[in-house]
């Protein structure tokens, strides 16, 4: 049993060391191409930021083209708001929203539980502000923030539509399986972090 | 299409425009220029048994230098060079060394590589004509010279994604291909043209690397500008459900700028200063990694095209010309800024 836990919680801190490199790293990407490719580039190579939209992409592909585009407006907006004006909020509460945002986005994909389009639109608001609140705490600015935000917009912006494409025309069921498997790891993922936030009771880094 | 009454079309006219500007105000890279990023070169060549020349080619951007520094473990680049002069899109540096010490060993590092997107080709020469060739990048800015003895052979793969970093790092090209996808209107259409596109580039490519067919640098620039601006009003016309030469076979036009692109291609190897017999690999290398490079672009705006469809998404009017803006914006900013430098008005 002891062996097992200590298994476990080896195995949870590698794979939240991998998920959380940006965080770890606390810079923006410099990409020399100008901060919106900062921004664009810095979602890119952050799971913990794309991950999750690309679940919220699958979960609107699945229930249907309107819950698609309420998730899209809702995320977007989401995004621009959260790294805006809610930058200040701490760590903590940060990680617990992405966290119950995981388990909540990955839970409703592995069951196709289908949502009306506002209640998802609110979803991806929700995940918007959290996760671009996230990436504007701290030092991670960069030398024009409001641009650097735009970028990740962009961004959020192409990735969610992508995701949901491939969900949206349900013509092969693998593809749905694949999609609702990938929801089920955002789940385990979200109760990962939640874990460590109990055992810990401190942001993830 | 939606009919917009001609009083709204033209209450809307200044939003466009405004939008288009704001579009690219937010995008432009740094300097807006067409072809930013340029590998920088560095060549450590052993001319007698205990002398060394180093060069080091900076790539700038206009008048400013990239922040990039070679650094050797042994300190020979600590001291001043012995020549330093400015040259198109690069600031060169050399160095005499006399030294007894092995080269072997020596760590090579390029400050402040990380912070940006572009690599650095080193390369490693010894006396008896042995040779090191290495691609420094952002997330691995150096490495240790090896004993000549036991060295691999040139990466390959380090020219190709050289040639899918040009391309994709080139918003010049990549606003000719946008221009042109939205320009036709099937598919058959769109592989003619994304292959005229190829072909002409590739020979033109070829032709610049092997046989130095080249155009001045500022006359070069100011066309591919007008390339880009020349697709503007085409992509409008097409919208507008009128024709012209370039909207009922945009594969020739598509070929003609091909030719063109393909020289400004070449800017990503022949600064590299590689020999002859490197440079046949380099250029096919590097050449499918545009191909590469290219088709990704492709497949991103056909898949975004897809998804906005199936998402049934409307654009209002002003967010759907935004695109055709903004190629036509960028378009005329690089043709008047490569134009006046080609005219000498500016440098």
């Amino acid at each position: 049993m002891k062996r097992l836990r200590l298994i476990i919680t080896g195995l949870s801190g590698a794979i939240l060391m991998i998920l959380a490199p940006a965080a770890a790293q606390a810079h923006l990407v410099a990409t020399g191409l100008g901060p919106v490719y900062d921004g664009i580039a810095h979602f890119g190579l952050s799971p913990e930021d794309f991950l999750p939209v690309i679940a919220l992409g699958f979960y609107a592909g699945l229930t249907g083209a309107g819950q698609g585009r309420a998730a899209l407006a809702g995320v977007t907006l989401g995004w621009l708001i959260g790294g805006a004006a809610v930058a200040g909020l701490p760590p903590l509460v940060l990680s617990v929203a992405t966290a119950a945002l995981y388990l909540v986005i990955g839970g409703l994909l592995a069951a196709k539980r289908a949502l009306q389009a506002a209640p998802v639109a609110a979803l991806g608001f929700a995940l918007g502000v959290a996760r671009g609140a996230a990436d504007f705490a701290g030092a991670l600015l960069g030398a024009d923030p409001a641009l650097t935000l735009a970028g990740m917009a962009i961004a959020v912006f192409a990735v969610l539509p992508l995701a949901a494409s491939v969900t949206l025309p349900m013509r092969r069921t693998w593809i749905i399986v694949a999609a609702r498997v990938s929801g089920s790891w955002l789940a385990a993922l979200g109760i990962l972090f939640a874990g460590w936030l109990l055992r810990f009771g401190k942001a993830v880094q | 299409m939606t009919h917009v009454p001609a009083p709204a079309r033209a209450a809307l006219t200044p939003v466009v425009r405004l939008l288009a500007v704001v579009i690219v105000w937010l995008a432009a890279p740094a300097g807006t220029r067409a072809h930013e990023v340029r590998p920088g070169y560095l060549e450590i060549n052993q001319t007698a048994p205990q002398a060394y020349a180093v060069i080091w080619k900076q790539p700038t951007l206009g008048e400013i230098a990239v922040h990039l520094a070679p650094r050797l473990s042994n300190g020979w680049l600590k001291r001043p060079p012995v020549d330093q002069y400015a040259a198109d899109y690069f600031l060169i540096r050399r160095w005499s060394v006399a030294s007894a010490a092995p080269l072997a060993g020596v760590s090579v590092a390029i400050d402040g590589l990380p912070e940006t997107i572009t690599d650095v080709f080193v390369r490693v020469r010894w006396l008896d004509g042995r040779r090191q060739d290495v691609i420094l990048r952002p997330e691995s800015p150096s490495f240790v010279i090896a004993d000549p003895t036991e060295r691999a052979a040139t990466g390959v793969p380090g020219f190709l994604v050289l040639g899918v970093e040009h391309i994709l790092t080139g918003l010049d090209h990549l606003l000719v291909l946008l221009g042109l996808i939205l320009l036709v209107r099937d598919r058959w259409m769109l592989l003619k043209t994304v292959t005229a596109f190829t072909v002409a580039h590739s020979l033109t490519l070829a032709l610049a690397v092997l046989c130095h067919v080249q155009l001045s640098t500022p006359v070069l620039n100011t066309l591919i500008a007008l390339s880009v601006l020349f697709l503007a009003p085409e992509v409008m016309r097409a919208r507008r459900r009128e024709t012209s030469l370039t909207i009922r076979h945009p594969w020739i036009v598509s070929f003609a700028f091909g030719l063109l692109h393909g020289m400004g291609f070449a800017s990503g190897l022949t600064g590299l200063g590689l020999d002859r017999a490197d440079l046949v690999s380099a250029l096919l290398s590097f050449n499918v990694g545009v191909e590469i490079g290219q088709l990704a672009f492709l497949a991103l705006v056909l898949a975004l095209v897809r998804a906005f469809r199936l998402l049934e998404i409307r654009w209002p009017r002003p967010v759907a010309l935004a695109p055709t803006y903004a190629i036509g914006v960028f378009g005329a900013t690089w043709t008047f800024q490569y134009g006046a430098a080609a005219l000498g008005f500016i440098r």
